[in-house]
């Protein structure tokens, strides 16, 4: 058994640390004996994301962001036949924002974005980024945890059909309207850094699943030792008194 | 007026006679009068010194090369560079009208407050060092600094230093147009590559947005570069360091050979300013040289503790200079057991994604025998090296008084690399361990 994943623009939208995802996505599955595969794929680069059991999009900075942008868009159908094609998508803070409708900038100008979603990003005044730990409480594979993460972001993300998680600490899609991210089957989009995965391993194992699905149907993970990691995040809950 | 600097000057003559440092001399002047770095009447010299790595080093260097040549000079030598700290320095070396009593100031700058003060502290000199990815949740994106730095230096007339090694910092000549530019570089030497995976910053031509190409990496993204459209990187320094002999320590600038305190390549980039500054001000490298050759770094780096057996502590403070640290480290032969100290403070940066961006997986290797990791983000440290493959090497003790006690124990040569807020303290419990040996 083996995964393959995609993780794009890993030399332009590498902010905080995002590639870290990617380490333990492949620690994770290589502990199950399954081979993990992570491809790159850069501006220019010919690649058939259908090819791809997982599609990684990390943040960057907005220089990067708009470098691209225009490589992104070209691929736009080609990410389309994939999310037909059941490839799963793993998308952090900018690349968030890019499946969405449009993102608004400072100066008012609008940016369209790959439009594969109805939420749209609106950027706020420059003194008020949403910036700090940040503590949720999401559903997946029928399981409800909690989840912890950094978020760095002036962007509001407004119109979220299915948010990813519900606030417990910090601020979310915008400031205070109590949600976090983007799920649905395919796609988890997320503005929590630090990087994700590392200290919420639930999250990373139905990540994994979610890509294995497209070619092996349900797969049990057998389960690892997380004690480092049930640490970490106890105690990062414990402070945010979200956890006694 | 006066009455105010008397008082800050009162309170700074008690607090020092007590043993006493620190900025709250300046916090007071400061608050009873927000205008009160301004009133200062500077020396005839005055060299700021920023950038995100190496400040303190180079500040200090500066200065005892100043001094070594007869100048009389003040300084911040401990790296207080915020505002309360400029005032500090500047209060406890001025006469009761405000009047600097020196002939020289070099003061090291916060890169992001710089702006503030630029204009404040009249300089005569401004060397910057280079810019990296760090602390981003406290500094904003890499790209707004350098455009603040541009912004302060447009109509400076001055001396501009700058490493011309660094895309991010020669990017300031295109817009200070009216300032007298000295470039400093470093050659081609035994540690130069042609390929690297920690350039993460100056990928692009700042004037054209076309990749750089690199010749070499001397480190992180320093290096002899160029936009093959535009010819940005093509540079004509005043102070070129050539032949580096690591082992010897030494090297050749200006057909002279000089010594290095430390035989790191960042340090000789800290070399390398500092006599483009003796250059510019007409003053004999030979100060600067038998500076080099006697400075002992303090405070944190590279500063030894006789424990059980030696330890080695390091400061860190973002990946580049982690990834540094991290290089000396397994360069050093024989078996050693390492402590990381990862604090999220204000000033360490509330973030530590940055540990991501670092490369942990150079400590993967078996001279290196257990790794403790402590702090108030000991287990999010633990993770990055499970990660990299070295979980059976790791140990948890959050409490840093006991992770010390665990290194002495322990009987082995080791080093200790701290985030800043964890610095200080770490040195105290050191220093403390150490008694028992002397």
């Amino acid at each position: 058994m083996d995964i393959k994943i995609l993780w794009m623009y890993h030399d332009l939208m590498d902010l905080y640390g995002d590639k870290g995802n990617t380490e333990v996505l492949r620690y994770r599955s290589e502990k199950r004996g399954i081979q993990c595969i992570v491809d790159t794929c850069t501006i220019g680069e010919e690649k058939d994301i259908r090819d791809y059991d997982l599609f990684f999009l990390g943040g960057g900075a907005d220089r990067e962001q708009q470098l691209i942008f225009d490589d992104l868009l070209k691929r736009k159908d080609n990410i389309r036949e994939a999310m037909d094609a059941k490839t799963a998508f793993l998308l952090i803070c900018g690349g968030y924002q890019l499946f969405g409708k449009y993102y608004k900038d400072q100066d008012g100008t609008v940016i369209d974005g790959l439009g594969f979603f109805d939420y749209y990003t609106e950027s706020s005044d420059r003194d008020h980024r949403c910036i700090g730990n940040i503590a949720v409480e999401t559903t997946m594979d029928n399981e409800t945890f909690q989840a912890v993460g950094f978020e760095n972001h002036g962007g509001q993300t407004r119109n979220v059909a299915s948010p990813f998680a519900r606030v417990l600490y910090g601020h979310g899609n915008t400031y205070s309207d109590g949600t976090e991210g983007f799920m649905n089957d395919q796609v988890l989009a997320t503005y929590m850094h630090g990087p994700l995965l590392p200290k919420n391993p639930r999250i990373a194992d139905a990540i994994l699943k979610r890509a294995l699905r497209k070619r092996y149907g349900e797969v049990a993970l057998a389960p690892l030792d997380d004690t480092l990691e049930d640490k970490a995040r106890e105690i990062m809950l414990k402070r945010l008194k979200v956890k006694k | 007026m006066g009455l105010r600097l008397k008082v800050v000057q009162s309170v700074y003559s008690v607090l020092h006679k007590s043993g006493r440092g620190g900025s709250f001399p300046g916090v007071l002047g400061l608050k009873m009068d927000p205008h009160f770095l301004e009133k200062f009447q500077m020396p005839k010299i005055v060299v700021l010194v920023t950038g995100t790595n190496g400040k303190t080093t180079t500040s200090n260097l500066i200065a005892e090369s100043l001094r070594e040549a007869g100048l009389k000079t003040i300084n911040n030598r401990r790296g207080d560079n915020l505002n309360v700290g400029i005032a500090t320095l500047l209060a406890a070396n001025s006469d009761s009208h405000f009047r600097v009593q020196a002939d020289a100031a070099v003061i090291e700058v916060d890169e992001l407050t710089v702006y503030r003060q630029f204009a404040n502290l009249h300089p005569t000199h401004f060397v910057v060092n280079n810019f990296f990815r760090d602390q981003l949740d406290r500094a904003g994106e890499m790209e707004t600094i350098i455009r603040k730095i541009q912004e302060v230096t447009k109509d400076f007339e001055g001396h501009l230093i700058l490493n011309g090694d660094d895309p991010n910092v020669l990017r300031i000549c295109d817009t200070a147009k009216k300032a007298q530019i000295h470039l400093f570089s470093v050659g081609r030497n035994s540690i130069s590559e042609t390929v690297t995976n920690e350039a993460s910053e100056g990928k692009f031509c700042p004037r054209c947005g076309r990749p750089l190409k690199y010749e070499y990496y001397q480190y992180s993204h320093i290096g002899r570069f160029l936009c093959e459209a535009d010819g940005f990187g093509r540079i004509e320094p005043d102070v070129l360091v050539t032949d580096i002999d690591f082992a010897h320590r030494t090297f050749t600038a200006g057909g002279r050979i000089f010594s290095s305190f430390i035989n790191t390549i960042y340090a000789i980039y800290n070399c390398a300013a500092v006599l483009t500054v003796m250059k510019s001000l007409g003053l004999d490298p030979e100060c600067a040289d038998r500076v080099f050759r006697t400075f002992v770094l303090k405070e944190g780096r590279n500063e030894v503790f006789q424990l059980s057996r030696p330890s080695v502590i390091n400061l860190v403070k973002n990946p580049t200079g982690a990834n540094e640290v991290m290089k000396y480290i397994v360069s050093v032969p024989g078996d050693k057991n390492l402590l990381i100290l990862l604090n999220d403070n204000d000033q360490d940066g509330h973030d530590v994604s940055w540990i991501w961006d670092a490369h942990f997986e150079r400590l993967n290797q078996p001279e290196i025998k257990t790794i403790v990791c402590s702090g108030r983000r000991a287990y999010d440290m633990a993770l990055r090296l499970k990660y990299e493959g070295m979980e059976d090497r790791i140990k948890v003790i959050e409490d840093a008084e006991k992770a010390v006690e665990w290194l002495d124990e322990a009987n082995m040569p080791s080093h200790v690399i701290a985030t800043y807020t964890a610095l200080h303290s770490t040195r105290a419990i050191l220093r403390k361990a150490e008694q028992k040996w002397i």
